[in-house]
Parts: structure tokens; sequence; C-alpha cells
């Protein structure tokens, strides 16, 4: 029950980034947001190939970001970011209105 | 949200001739320059590693073995995997300018300096991670 209600927490947090804040979508922009100390919070499908999962905790190991495993795989994660096409790992730069980072940060 | 693109920094090289070869940031370009716009900086890694030294070798046989082949090169970043180690060579003479590898001898010079230190870091036995190969 309690998971249930979490997710669902993500996704409307998320929904309120896309809508407020900045945010890049894709493994080649979350790495680049990764390297010049822009990204904030980082989100990764379920489905993300092992490597790739594994490249970009290393990255945010070294930029002290956190990483959140989202709870979906890459159609889930694209829909809760509103958008109609696969997202595997999306990055935020700037939360707007939302309070994503603090409350994935305590967790 | 920590710069670690660092001068300092020990990296692996991904893309060229180098590929899989251990390197360490000299200097950052964050913003790139006018010949190249995108984010690089200048590495020094080692294009041949020092052999593995065992105790019943010679000293003229150690020496040869702690040899080390330096390169220089400007890398783009997406084409370099920062690692957790660093390596604190003093290497700011081979960084000493933007045209540090503008011509051909200056660029031959830096990379005597940069070999000299590498190996005397070598021989201290310090660092040995970025001095063993990256089997793959």
């Amino acid at each position: 029950m309690l998971q249930k209600k979490s997710t669902d927490n993500i996704n409307n947090k998320l929904q309120l980034v896309m809508k407020s804040g900045k945010y890049t979508l894709g493994y080649k922009t979350v790495l680049r947001t990764l390297r010049n100390s822009k990204a904030k919070l980082v989100i990764i499908s379920n489905n993300c190939p092992p490597l790739r999962k594994s490249e970009i905790e290393y990255y945010a190991m070294l930029a002290k970001v956190t990483v959140h495993h989202f709870h979906g795989n890459n159609v889930d994660l694209g829909t809760a970011c509103g958008k109609y096409f696969r997202v595997c790992c999306l990055s935020i730069i700037d939360p707007g209105d939302s309070d994503i980072i603090k409350t994935t940060g305590e967790q | 949200m920590v710069k670690f693109l660092k001068p300092g920094k020990a990296v692996i090289l991904l893309q060229g001739r180098f590929a899989g070869r251990k390197a360490v940031i000299v200097r950052v370009f964050e913003e790139g320059t006018r010949d190249r716009p995108y984010g690089h900086c200048l590495v020094a890694g080692l294009a041949k590693y020092p052999k593995k030294v065992i105790r019943k070798d010679s000293a003229k046989k150690t020496a040869k073995k702690s040899r080390v082949k330096c390169f220089l090169k400007l890398v783009n970043f997406t084409h370099l995997m920062p690692t957790r180690y660093t390596l604190d060579v003093d290497l700011k003479e081979v960084a000493s300018g933007p045209d540090a590898l503008a011509t051909r001898d200056k660029k031959v010079a830096a990379c005597k300096t940069a070999k000299e230190r590498l190996e005397e870091r070598f021989k201290t036995g310090k660092n040995r991670w970025f001095f063993t190969k990256l089997r793959f």
C-alpha cells in the first residue's frame, strides 16, 4: 500500500518538474549534466541496461548526486514525464516548484 | 553536484588510438576553445605501461622494465571515463599555456617532462593502480 503511494508521489513530483523546472532526458545528456555538475537528481528506469545503469551510478557517485531508481520501465518513465516516447534515464537540473530533490534525498 | 573532472583526476580513455589507457587530467577547458567548441581537457597518459618487475631482476633490468612511454592529448570529455582515483603529480610545466601542444617540438619537450614525472612516481611505488594495465 505504502509503495503504491510513493510511486504515485514520484509521478506527481515529476509532473511538476516537467511543468516548472529544468530537466534533460536521455543517457547522453544525463552524463553531460553530471560532468558539468548541473544535475541535481538522476532518475533511472528499471529496465535500463545494467552496464549503463552502473555507469550512471558511478558518475553520480563521483558528482555526489542522488540516483533514484524508478519503479517502472522506460515506457512508464516516459509516460510519467508526459512524453510519448521511452525515457531510460533523466536528469533534473532545476526542480522549479517541486520538492522532488528533498524527498528523494531523504529516502 | 561536485565537479570531478579536475586536474589530477585519473581517467581512462575510451576512444582513439589510446583507448583503454589510463591518463591523468592536466588541464581542463570547461567551455572549450575556438578550435574546439566543446568541453575537453589535456591529459597525460601512459602509451606504454611499465613492465612487471620481479625480485630476481638485476638493477639494469629493473631500470629497463620501469620505463614508461607517455602521451599528451586533448580529449573530449565524452571520450573519457573518470575514475575515483587521483594522481597528484606535478605536471604544471606540461600545461604551461594554451600553446603547450602547438608545435611538434614543444609537444615532444612536454612529453619528456611528463615521462620523467610519471616514471619517478612509478618508482616510489605509489598509485599502483594507475600504472597497471587495464585488462579488457
